[in-house]
């Protein structure tokens, strides 16, 4: 319990990621889902994120006024790529969950059992 | 001081989160989703990395969020 | 009886998650693994190497180009993915399902019109100086489209699209994938290997224009990117 609180930051992403895992399988709407899905998606990113912290840590810019324990820049450069790749496939699943319903009707997924 | 300030802004993304995934209503989880969008950029402020934050609050709460109101204007707003 | 499954396999699945989380090494030392191993260097010599301040910048354009390179290809993937699933529809169904006009009230009206000048020079500003201040290309980039948006959602999406003619969008699109292109190929051709920077001799003055014909790549290509998607899922094309 002790190592647990101290790494709060890391149970805080493990709990966001099962509550979007929870949306995703449990939830019928299709837009439900993906919004769940981009919750994963952010648990991720915070995990990745907080490996990174350095208490007392600045911002890794150098110039004027920077001080020297600073995080660690690493982790933030990974996370760039990583949004915009989430950005990508949350606008390509919408445009799917657009002609979905275009094409059936219905965007719940028990109605779409068995479609073609 | 500065973590509990982190466990506040946890206990709200878990709770917006769970808000999200409730409401039947999509137009009210998009909006819900919004906030969460927003409060993550303040954590990732919190964590040093300005870069981060600019970025999650331009694509999350400006763009993500624009297009699921277009989808759910084009599609059905309630959920079953 | 089939969400209190769901929600009994996710409490049990949480278990050994929880637990291996707890025994990471503590969060915010300075000799945690990610942060002895080649940080170090990226913090010293970044400035020197890379001729960037911002050390973020330096390590997504200059030390893991490829990685930046991969990603503005993933975004134009889906742009292309995004027109091709959507703009099959115009040619067989006709219009499809339009959005019924909501009057736009002439506050909004003139907020978004009197501050559209400001949002485009901060933009501007942030692209132009991303090697040595929080920001970066893409960052201006989105906010330039997310401007382009609102314009749309404020005034007709027609008239801002005359903004950006076909023959001009057609380039303007994948120019995030061009512009890596043109200084993977100098770096190439002047230095020796795709996507390299000049480090030493007489061509260390090119480093900081080969940063911002990169980040201005980057910028003009996101904005124009996120705006095409948001035209072709709002049915106008």
């Amino acid at each position: 319990m002790e190592g647990l609180w101290n790494n709060i930051d890391y149970a805080a992403s493990v709990v966001l990621f099962l509550i979007g895992l929870y949306a995703v399988i449990a939830k019928g709407n299709l837009v439900k889902k993906l919004m769940g899905l981009n919750v994963m998606e952010t648990a991720v990113f915070a995990f990745v994120m907080a490996t990174g912290i350095v208490t007392g840590g600045d911002a890794p810019i150098l110039g004027a006024g920077a001080h020297e324990p600073f995080a660690n820049p690493l982790p933030q450069a990974l996370i760039l790529t990583g949004i915009v790749v989430a950005l990508s496939t949350t606008a390509l699943a919408l445009s799917l969950i657009i002609r979905i319903y275009e094409r059936h009707g219905t965007i719940e997924s028990e109605d779409l059992w068995g479609v073609e | 001081m500065s973590r509990a300030f982190d466990l506040v802004l946890y206990a709200l993304l878990i709770s917006c989160a769970l808000m999200v995934i409730r409401t039947k209503d999509l137009l009210a989880a998009a909006i819900i989703f919004t906030t969460y969008s927003l409060i993550m950029c303040l954590v990732w402020q919190l964590r040093g990395s300005p870069d981060v934050a600019l970025t999650e609050a331009a694509v999350g709460a400006g763009v993500t969020s624009v297009l699921f109101l277009i989808t759910i204007s084009r599609t059905t707003r309630r959920e079953r | 009886m089939r969400r209190a499954f769901v929600i009994a396999l996710l409490v049990l699945a949480s278990v050994p998650l929880l637990y291996g989380v707890g025994q990471l090494p503590p969060i915010g030392s300075t000799d945690n693994p990610t942060y002895t191993h080649v940080v170090p260097r990226y913090i010293q010599q970044a400035e020197e190497e890379a001729g960037a301040e911002n050390i973020v910048t330096a390590i997504i354009l200059n030390y893991r180009g490829y990685d930046t390179n991969g990603e503005v290809t993933v975004i134009f993937t889906a742009l292309v993915a995004v027109l091709g699933v959507l703009m099959i529809t115009r040619s067989d169904s006709g219009p499809s399902v339009p959005i019924s006009p909501v009057p736009v009230s002439p506050v909004t009206r003139f907020i978004v019109r009197t501050l559209s000048p400001f949002i485009l020079m901060f933009s501007v500003y942030m692209v132009l100086y991303g090697h040595s201040s929080p920001g970066g290309g893409f960052q201006g980039g989105t906010i330039v489209g997310a401007l382009l948006i609102v314009l749309s959602l404020v005034t007709e999406s027609a008239d801002v699209q005359r903004l950006l003619p076909p023959a001009v969008k057609v380039w303007l699109q994948p120019a995030a994938v061009l512009a890596f292109g043109v200084i993977g190929i100098a770096g190439l051709l002047l230095v020796g290997s795709y996507l390299a920077f000049p480090v030493e001799g007489d061509l260390v003055f090119l480093r900081v224009p080969w940063l911002t014909v990169i980040e201005v790549g980057i910028g003009v290509g996101g904005a124009v990117i996120v705006a095409s998607i948001f035209w072709a899922m709002e049915g106008s094309a």
